[in-house]
């Protein structure tokens, strides 16, 4: 082996640990891998056999081991300080040797005994912008030499390396508890939300002793048939939201009407047919989270020919959740008793479709609409949410009888 | 284990390559390997450092506890070792512990007579 100047060596090989240092605690790899590595670089640049690097929390003053090596066992290992201790430390801000007399030593009180009997000889605290973010210790060297000035000074670089990491990742957390309180907050504002929704809407059915449940229907159907066109989850939640607030305008028309047996005069029929226009105004006002839940309740009466109201609108000028809730809306009516008449059968209903195809309903919703009643007697769905509340038993055979001669 | 040292047994001897591995913390997992030669009744372990560039302090610090988990139990040697191996180890302090050969050659001849360095 040659001879070399090992002081130069010594400078190099601890200029390298810097850089691998520094290039650690930027690194994207997991925060305990970064501190452990980071540990074991403290160590090996000192050659000390045991180390352990703790974390500290202000609220409590309590010091936690995030990382240590050649300690058999630091499961629970905690050092406890006050606040005289921690302002000390802040202000020292130096790696200091347990064994001295440092003032800093004094105040530590059993925390210094619990830190000797770990093997800690020095101890080099993580301090940034005025705050004790962490502790590393190391015991002796392995080589027996005792820590020089010099080690002290590399060490105390080396501290404030980590410092910065564990600052990252202290800031981190704290943002990630603020970001879960407030999605915590968020969910409870949403619960509460979605609540409303339900109960507007269990106030607009209970208006119609005939229409229990019906928006509710129309909200699932609505949300199915757009699962079926492949919209986005947050669209289909729009359409949803849209289904059970479609006929909020019926609040301000009088419930003699809504529950009239016999045709309807002239004026009551105007009155009727002003609740999506009424519902329209009353969604507006309203900054809901989904595009175009007002304008799918104003016109989820209009017919693909223009026959319908209030804006007797044509097939592709009428928003495209309105032609789903027309259709769902006009199908879910058919199947359930009103004052009026009682309920079609399945196979009337979608004889009612037929009859109406690209007149009062939109081939394009259509199809979707049929698909999902197909995929549901085939049980190629998960949750059916149409079938089942028919009124009849449905299977392959009867289905595709219905459905013989419908347009595909 | 999700690094496996490569490693040569004869004898009593074993003969574990360093390698680059040593320089990260998974290199680690070397201490438990060692530490499972000497409990199968192996005497000397060789660490050689010939496919070894450049030991970096992760990997002072896994020799370290490398020669502090087998205290006692066995006896640890180094060969192979590039001029620059050397200098680091001998800044930090394990050259005063460990014995050092040129190749693991010289290393096992010496240790088929001498037990190295007993830690």
């Amino acid at each position: 082996m040659s001879g070399v100047d090992l002081s130069l060596e010594r400078l190099l090989f601890n200029l390298n640990t810097l850089a691998e240092l520094g290039e650690e605690i930027t690194s994207p790899k997991d925060f305990t891998r970064v501190v452990k590595s980071s540990l074991y670089m403290v160590m090996g640049t000192f050659s000390a056999s045991k180390g352990i690097v703790f974390q500290y929390d202000q609220s409590d003053g309590l010091f936690t081991q995030i990382a240590s090596k050649g300690l058999t066992d630091v499961r629970g290992a905690g050092l406890k300080i006050g606040k005289d201790a921690a302002t000390a430390i802040i202000r020292n801000n130096k790696p200091i040797d347990l064994k001295s007399a440092d003032p800093v030593i004094a105040l530590l009180g059993p925390g210094r005994e619990f830190l000797e009997r770990l093997g800690a000889r020095v101890l080099a605290f993580l301090i940034v912008k005025d705050e004790l973010l962490g502790l590393i210790a190391m015991s002796d060297k392995f080589s027996g030499e005792d820590y020089t000035l010099y080690d002290y000074q590399l060490l105390s670089v080396m501290a404030q390396h980590i410092s910065f990491s564990l600052h990252s990742h202290t800031l981190l957390m704290r943002l990630m508890y603020r970001y879960n309180e407030n999605k915590g907050l968020y969910e409870n504002l949403r619960r509460i939300y979605y609540d409303t929704i339900h109960a507007f809407a269990a106030a607009i059915d209970a208006k119609d002793a005939y229409t229990k449940g019906h928006s509710h229907r129309v909200s699932s159907y609505s949300a199915a048939v757009a699962r079926e066109m492949g919209w986005s989850a947050d669209d289909i939640e729009g359409i949803r939201i849209s289904g059970l607030l479609h006929d909020i305008g019926k609040i301000a028309v009088d419930k003699s009407i809504i529950n009239k047996a016999s045709p309807l005069t002239s004026n009551e029929c105007k009155e009727l047919n002003s609740h999506p226009v009424i519902g329209y105004e009353i969604l507006s006002r309203i900054k809901f989270p989904w595009k175009g839940i007002p304008m799918m309740t104003r016109n989820h009466h209009e017919k693909v020919d223009g026959s319908g109201y209030p804006d007797r609108l044509k097939k592709s000028d009428i928003p495209l959740g309105a032609r789903i809730m027309a259709l769902v809306d006009a199908f879910d009516a058919m199947t359930t008793d009103r004052p009026y008449r009682p309920r079609l059968s399945f196979r009337e209903a979608i004889d009612e479709v037929k009859d109406h195809y690209n007149r009062q309903f939109d081939p394009e919703v259509v199809r979707p609409f049929i698909s999902v009643i197909r995929k549901e007697v085939l049980s190629e769905v998960e949750n059916p949410t149409i079938v089942p509340l028919m009124h009849e038993h449905l299977d392959p055979v009867t289905l595709s009888r219905i459905l013989e001669g419908f347009p595909r | 284990m999700a690094v496996r040292h490569k490693h040569r047994e004869t004898g009593t001897s074993v003969v574990v390559y360093a390698d680059n591995y040593i320089n990260d913390i998974e290199g680690e997992k070397l201490e438990e390997m060692c530490d499972a030669f000497l409990e199968k009744g192996f005497k000397k372990i060789v660490i050689d450092f010939s496919g070894t560039d450049l030991v970096n302090s992760i990997g002072v610090s896994i020799l370290i506890g490398i020669i502090e988990k087998i205290k006692g139990k066995g006896a640890v040697v180094f060969s192979g070792l590039k001029d620059v191996n050397f200098q680091i180890f001998h800044i930090v302090g394990l050259t005063r512990h460990i014995r050092v050969y040129d190749n693991e050659e010289d290393a096992l001849k010496e240790s088929a007579s001498c037990d190295g360095v007993s830690l």
